[in-house]
């Protein structure tokens, strides 16, 4: 499925309806989300930013389906997030969405091209197949010639490289970073960043980003704040 | 300066789960091997409690038990009356003739195995003097009666005071139950030699037992009984004679010592990888201890106590459980049936001696020392600035 | 790169600790296989050394009361009765008391006929019905004495008032299930204890039968035989003594067994400790792995399979040292150390046992990572991803 049809179809990639989420931690009960409506357009760039308990991430992990709202609606590249159960949820992420976080994000027992290849494994395509998109994806963010290096051979910037390498070999609809340059240099988190813009622009893919860095905002074509847990700018990005 | 004991301490009782399966390894692998320890504790004890200090056991040259041992009815009678013999206080010589068989019984679980009966004489009362009747009363010659020691009630079915059994070429009679504190005889029926003597068609007895009179040369009697050229006699020690007989237990003691050292090395394995992992994940504490100027010295005693801490619960805890195991046992099962020289079936009472108890004090030592001195070594001898590093 | 690969190479992320949990294992089923093959080695001797074709003749009140020689010649009537022997115990001792070891004095005419399993060869057998103080001797024996065919030796009687000079005619080898015993002409016996009031008795009888369907009706046979007879007799089939006269000892299996059990659970608590340890590290993998689609059931099966595995190579490593074991102690068995280590020569570790001992090994690492892997599959992405970041 060529992302170019389905943006076609739908122009509007992410739409959020009224959601709130209250989760406790410990003893204490946290309103991450009150009422928060948004609705992302396919092929935009987008940043969440707030202060830190705002409720950027929370909003990020029911947008990639790794949570559910505890009211209202989540309905992304046309998908209802609520009629999917917990298995079909993950099943609908590794096809529809690529995730890259702030630390973490590679397993270090396996190589670099390893890493990307691991999304695939939920495919069906055989394992050549899946090396060759691998190393697609390694070419694409310019680290073809570290595909074997495990991640401790590997600095900071590189290793946030393959994790994005990892998020677009499924070629998925929405790419989701939470603080994809909170442990980086200023050097290489300007490369990230400029990384992600490229994808967005090349290939028309939709990203939201989560992030505390000034710098971003450079980078996108809109910003979303939050401030506890309630949208402070427009409902449309 | 050392570092507190609390420290290590509460290090262990945060790391909730851990320690308590690293600790819980120790104690199943110290409650195994007290366990067994207690079986050759309970035979041992068994055995030398049966010897009396001033007694004697005459037997046939080169018998090894007076299971297999022939006295002829002359040379009892002749023995009988050495001087050197203590007397009763009706001035009867305290020598006992004593006629062994090991017939066939059939235990409650269905079991058949060779019980050992003694034919004794009512001198045998007064020789025995650990013997005490608990229940009924002494039976009477020529009738049949038995007492039975109390090992034997719980073994066959109807050794009750009352009771009628069937052994041998007829059936006999219980009239009493005996306690012989804890010694061989408590798995022993008695019975009237002269019963026995009419059961096996054997005339003469198996042995003989004597006490030594209080003011006598023990040597001087045995050389007496050794030296007689008309029966090939040998006399020894009865606490030397049992000695002999607990020689078999110090085979088992090969044993414990063997499953000690598999399953401590097992343990001792455990051990390692959990001081290893506690190790790497405190490596900013031990930065910071070291920073603050605790020596390695002090940061490899820290955690080789926590080790030492971790084993002395799982030794604890052992014990305990080996104990509660060894109790049950006695109590349901009144102990385990062991075999003995005697070519019959003696009941052993567990028991967890001193040697047992230092065997599973000494393996949980080992298991703490050995599982810990790798882990606190590395722990003393990380570099402070890469610790800190990684905080 | 698969799924297998990646359970390996989580093994390996910590080498030594792979190794310590493996060896552990090893170490407890070793333990384990030698404990399990007490019941079955014991088992295996009264299975190699008990025909079904035998039964025993003897005194119902115990092997220490005789019969009388004449009920041997009475069993010879009894319908699909082939063959005939006895045994009566001599306990001779040979130079020292504590020199004793089991020896009897038969009829030597059909010893090949009776006990063919003891695989004496013809000459030998042929030997000891000429040579009247002819003795046949088992091969653990001959070692542990230092004999050799042809040499005469003493036993002082313990029993009997007299001592006996054997020539040795033949061996019983060590392959068969009774290499201690020795046996010799009981006429040379009965001789010798002429003076000393003759032998009229017998130990026990020993009658083969034709078939295996043909033992309950000899065993009948005897009972009616000696209904109203002197002495009270008990036949029993060959199995069934050896069975019983081992029945004593199943308190001790017990204790061993309870030994064994204690070892498997120790060490599926230090397994379970080092799976817990390895998923407790590895949360941000799973929070990731989950969040990049993977579920529940391959996460689970993964850790699972690490624990799985390593339990597996420690269960082959601990089968297959008690196997060497066995090996070594049944090849020192039959060769000079036989004396030393006595009953352990003829420990023979079944297939079975090995197959047994592994099964446990793989319910060990079942048992151990099933709560830690449970666990770690049902992380909740959400919150672990909170926790992290």
């Amino acid at each position: 499925m060529a992302s170019g049809d389905r943006f076609a179809k739908l122009a509007r990639m992410i739409d959020v309806r009224d959601v709130s989420r209250v989760y406790t931690r410990g003893a204490d009960t946290v309103h991450a989300l009150e009422h928060v409506s948004l609705h992302i357009d396919t092929g935009r760039f987008v940043a969440l930013m707030g202060p830190s308990g705002s409720g950027k991430s929370t909003l990020l992990h029911l947008l990639a389906g790794l949570d559910r709202p505890d009211t209202g609606e989540v309905v992304v590249a046309g998908e209802r997030l609520s009629a999917l159960d917990e298995d079909a949820l993950a099943t609908w992420r590794s096809r529809h969405v690529g995730l890259v976080f702030q630390f973490y994000n590679l397993l270090p027992v396996l190589s670099a091209i390893e890493n990307v290849e691991l999304p695939l494994l939920l495919t069906d395509l055989k394992r050549r197949e899946r090396r060759e998109r691998a190393e697609i994806a390694l070419r694409v963010v310019g680290l073809a010639g570290r595909a074997h290096h495990r991640p401790q051979q590997l600095s900071g910037g590189e290793q946030q490289r393959v994790a994005i390498a990892r998020a677009i070999v499924t070629d998925p609809d929405l790419l989701v970073a939470d603080e994809p340059t909170g442990d980086l240099d200023a050097k290489s988190a300007e490369e990230i960043l400029g990384l992600l813009r490229e994808l967005n622009r090349a290939f028309q893919k939709t990203i939201v980003m989560v992030t505390h860095d000034p710098r971003g905002v450079r980078f996108v074509d809109a910003v979303v704040r939050l401030d506890k847990g309630v949208l402070v700018n427009g409902a449309a990005a | 300066m050392p570092i507190p004991l609390a420290y290590n301490a509460r290090s262990l009782l945060v790391r909730r789960w851990t320690s308590a399966f690293n600790a819980g390894g120790i104690a199943l692998v110290v409650a195994a091997t007290m366990l067994l320890a207690s079986l050759v504790g309970g035979l041992k004890r068994m055995l030398v409690a049966t010897g009396e200090p001033d007694n004697l056991v005459v037997m046939r040259k080169g018998a090894t038990n007076d299971g297999s041992s022939q006295v002829p009815r002359e040379a009892a009678q002749t023995i009988r009356v050495i001087s050197g013999i203590a007397r009763g206080p009706d001035g009867e010589p305290l020598a006992s003739a004593e006629l062994v068989n090991q017939p066939f019984m059939i235990t409650r679980n269905g079991g058949r195995e060779n019980v050992l009966v003694r034919g004794v004489e009512p001198a045998a009362f007064r020789v025995h003097r650990a013997v005490r009747l608990v229940e009924g009363r002494l039976f009477q010659p020529k009738l049949g009666e038995v007492v039975v020691g109390q090992g034997v009630v719980s073994r066959y079915a109807g050794m009750r005071v009352g009771g009628d059994v069937q052994f041998g070429r007829r059936r006999w009679k219980v009239v009493g139950v005996f306690s012989s504190g804890g010694t061989a005889f408590d798995s022993e029926i008695w019975a009237d030699v002269r019963d026995v003597q009419d059961d096996t068609r054997r005339e003469g007895y198996s042995g003989l037992r004597i006490t030594v009179a209080p003011d006598a040369d023990r040597d001087a009697v045995v050389r007496r009984i050794d030296g007689d050229p008309r029966w090939a006699l040998e006399a020894k020690p009865e606490i030397a004679y049992y000695r002999e007989q607990a020689e078999t237990a110090n085979a088992l003691y090969g044993l414990v010592l063997t499953l000690a050292l598999i399953m401590g090395t097992g343990a001792v394995f455990g051990a390692l990888n959990t001081m290893y992992a506690t190790v790497a994940s405190r490596t900013a504490e031990i930065g910071t201890l070291r920073a603050l100027g605790f020596g390695r010295g002090a940061i490899l005693g820290s955690f080789l106590s926590e080790s030492l801490l971790l084993a002395g619960a799982g030794f604890a805890a052992g014990a305990g459980l080996a104990g509660l195991a060894v109790f049950a046992i006695n109590t349901l099962l009144s102990g385990i049936a062991f075999s003995m020289m005697t070519f019959s079936v003696a009941t052993v009472r567990l028991h967890i001696s001193a040697a047992g108890f230092a065997i599973g004090a000494a393996l949980a030592a080992a298991i703490g020392t050995i599982g810990g001195i790798a882990p606190a070594w590395r722990a003393a001898h990380l570099r402070v600035v890469d610790a800190l590093r990684r905080a | 790169m698969t799924w297998t690969g990646l359970v390996v190479r989580n093994l390996f992320r910590h080498p030594l600790r792979t190794l310590f949990t493996t060896l552990a294992i090893a170490l407890a089923i070793f333990l384990v296989c030698a404990v399990l093959t007490l019941p079955a080695a014991l088992q295996a001797i009264f299975d190699r050394a008990a025909s079904n074709v035998r039964v025993s003749v003897h005194h119902k009140a115990g092997l220490v009361y005789w019969l009388p020689f004449a009920f041997v010649q009475k069993v010879r009537t009894l319908p699909g009765v082939t063959a005939v022997n006895h045994w009566t115990w001599f306990g001779g001792v040979y130079d020292e008391p504590k020199n004793m070891f089991p020896n009897f004095a038969v009829d030597p005419d059909n010893v090949g006929e009776m006990w063919p399993d003891y695989r004496i060869d013809a000459v030998a057998l042929d030997r000891f019905r000429k040579v009247r103080n002819g003795a046949v001797v088992g091969d653990v024996t001959m070692r542990k004495f230092g004999w050799r065919v042809d040499q005469e030796v003493t036993l002082r009687g313990t029993i009997f008032p007299v001592d006996l000079t054997f020539r040795i005619v033949g061996v019983i080898p060590s392959t068969t299930g009774n290499a201690v015993i020795l046996l010799f002409n009981r006429k040379y016996l009965e001789e010798a204890m002429e003076d000393h009031g003759g032998l009229k008795n017998v130990g026990m009888i020993w009658l083969r039968a034709e078939r295996p369907s043909d033992v309950d009706g000899i065993m009948r046979g005897v009972d009616a035989l000696f209904r109203n007879s002197e002495a009270e007799v008990a036949a029993e089939t060959e199995k069934a003594f050896f069975a019983s006269m081992f029945s004593s000892m199943q308190g001790f299996i017990r204790i061993i067994l309870a030994v064994g059990f204690l070892s498997v659970a120790a060490v599926v608590l230090i397994a379970a400790n080092t799976s817990a340890m390895g998923v407790r590290e590895r949360t941000p993998e799973i929070a990731i792995l989950k969040s990049l689609g993977f579920r529940r059931a391959p996460i689970l099966g993964g850790l699972l399979a690490e624990s799985l595995a390593q339990a597996l190579v420690g269960g082959l490593l601990g089968a297959g040292g008690a196997i060497a074991m066995s090996a070594a102690l049944r090849a020192a068995g039959t060769s000079a150390y036989a004396q030393v280590l006595g009953p352990l020569g003829s420990f023979r570790m079944s297939p079975m046992v090995a197959g047994e001992g592994i099964a446990i090994a793989l319910t060990v690492g079942l048992v151990a990572g099933l709560v830690p892997a449970w666990n770690g599959a049902r992380l909740n992405v959400v919150e672990a991803l909170r926790r992290l970041f």
